[in-house]
């Protein structure tokens, strides 16, 4: 699992990122993110610029440019974290592969944008890693093919969010967008149900999560470490009366509870199967793909 | 963007612009805190522009919904501006907008709010 997170450019008083130019509109923005908190930025031509600075001195935040190849990227990553374990490096791409975003994870990226992608998304991923007063990965991949990918997530809102912008990241042609935003929804729905009812979102107790890729279908699988729960005892989910979407919210009303409950509710309608385990802390969301269009002759 | 909520108001119907995300965290906490506000200062009429809202999930959606049922136990009203994209899509995959009336035009929703048969020049 993670080690504690250290303090190596905590203790500086003046935060600094160092950018690699991504153009003109990427630039500005991320220069305004980081002014508007105060903070400096150094720009470089290239990862090699980076890699020089961020061995003679530490840094807050790294962003890469995107022009570079994931690999040199997440090869870049791996060199600075050998001297500095705790560095925050989000990689900007414009050139990847589908298989890229498991290395970003693996080498313990903070995040990852292939393009196109999202500025507002990007501004808002800069701000958490700014947000963080000292950070370790909190995802920690266990195996990992373009096919099957195991690994844990800490319980927190920050590493759920870190996560779902990974899985965004992800581009194969061969997933069309519409299925691939379907699934990535629900998956978080299942994920932060499984933070917060198996893991208390405590930061000490990890998830266990399976991506699965076959031919036809995509599979996660979502492991709690909580003790459980009957889905048929569960009123104050919305899920145990789709019919009904107000009946919960009265339940969880008596019971006290915050608004909420439609998490399962939307993940069924999202997918086409959602399976819990008996013991209700172990769930598998699948979602069938269209067949792939057959080649012109 | 973490959520970002201004109110305005167009004779007795409050309208809340929503902009940034409406998810499970910070940003839903503050929705449901400001709703539950101005429910509890005897507001009736809520319009809720979703037209700037980038992401909302089922904390966003139960913010809504709690609101919607608290405002009706009190013979008020909520209704929904302009879903976008991801959010209007979600709203539709849950069947909201046949619960909580939609609508895509602000002047339209507005006089939605006004009893049948009323007129401005009456």
């Amino acid at each position: 699992m993670t080690t504690p997170c250290g303090s190596v450019a905590a203790s500086t008083t003046e935060k600094t990122a160092l950018l690699v130019a991504s153009g003109a509109d990427i630039d500005e923005l991320l220069t305004n993110v980081l002014a508007s908190e105060g903070w400096s930025t150094q720009r470089v031509l290239d990862n090699q610029h980076i890699l020089e600075l961020a061995r003679a001195k530490p840094f807050d935040l790294i962003i890469t440019g995107r022009e570079t190849r994931v690999a040199e990227d997440v090869e870049l990553l791996r060199k600075i974290r050998s001297a500095r374990p705790h560095i925050r490096l989000i990689i900007l791409t414009d050139k990847f592969t589908p298989g890229d975003v498991i290395s970003a994870m693996r080498e313990g990226a903070f995040s990852y944008f292939s393009a196109p992608f999202e500025p507002s998304e990007l501004a808002e991923m800069v701000r958490a890693a700014m947000a963080e007063p000292c950070w370790d990965d909190g995802i920690e991949v266990l195996s990992g093919t373009p096919e099957w990918v195991t690994l844990t997530a800490r319980c927190d809102l920050a590493t759920a969010d870190r996560l779902v912008q990974f899985l965004h990241g992800v581009r194969d042609p061969s997933i069309p967008e519409a299925e691939k935003d379907q699934i990535i929804l629900a998956f978080k729905e299942i994920l932060l149900n499984a933070m917060e009812h198996g893991g208390h979102f405590d930061p000490s107790q990890h998830v266990e999560i399976s991506f699965i890729r076959a031919r036809r279908a995509i599979a996660c699988r979502v492991k709690d470490p909580g003790k459980g729960f009957s889905l048929e005892e569960l009123r104050h989910a919305a899920g145990s009366s789709p019919d009904d979407l107000f009946t919960h919210a009265k339940v969880r009303d008596e019971q006290g509870m915050r608004p909420g409950g439609f998490g399962i509710l939307l993940a069924k309608k999202l997918v086409d199967e959602l399976i819990y385990n008996e013991k209700g802390n172990e769930v598998v969301l699948v979602k069938y793909l269209p067949a792939p269009k057959s080649p012109t002759t | 963007m973490g959520l970002q909520i201004s109110t305005r108001e167009s004779g007795d119907v409050t309208i809340i612009d929503l902009r940034g995300r409406a998810t499970l965290g910070d940003d839903s906490d503050l929705l449901i805190g400001h709703l539950n506000k101005l429910v509890a200062t005897g507001v009736l009429k809520l319009l809720l522009n979703l037209a700037d809202v980038t992401q909302l999930d089922s904390s966003g959606i139960s913010a809504i919904v709690g609101t919607h049922v608290c405002l009706r136990r009190q013979a008020g009203s909520l209704k929904l501006l302009c879903p976008r994209g991801r959010v209007r899509a979600v709203l539709r995959l849950i069947r909201l907008p046949e619960i909580i009336p939609t609508f895509e035009d602000e002047t339209e929703a507005l006089a939605s709010f006004r009893p049948r048969g009323f007129s401005a020049a009456s």
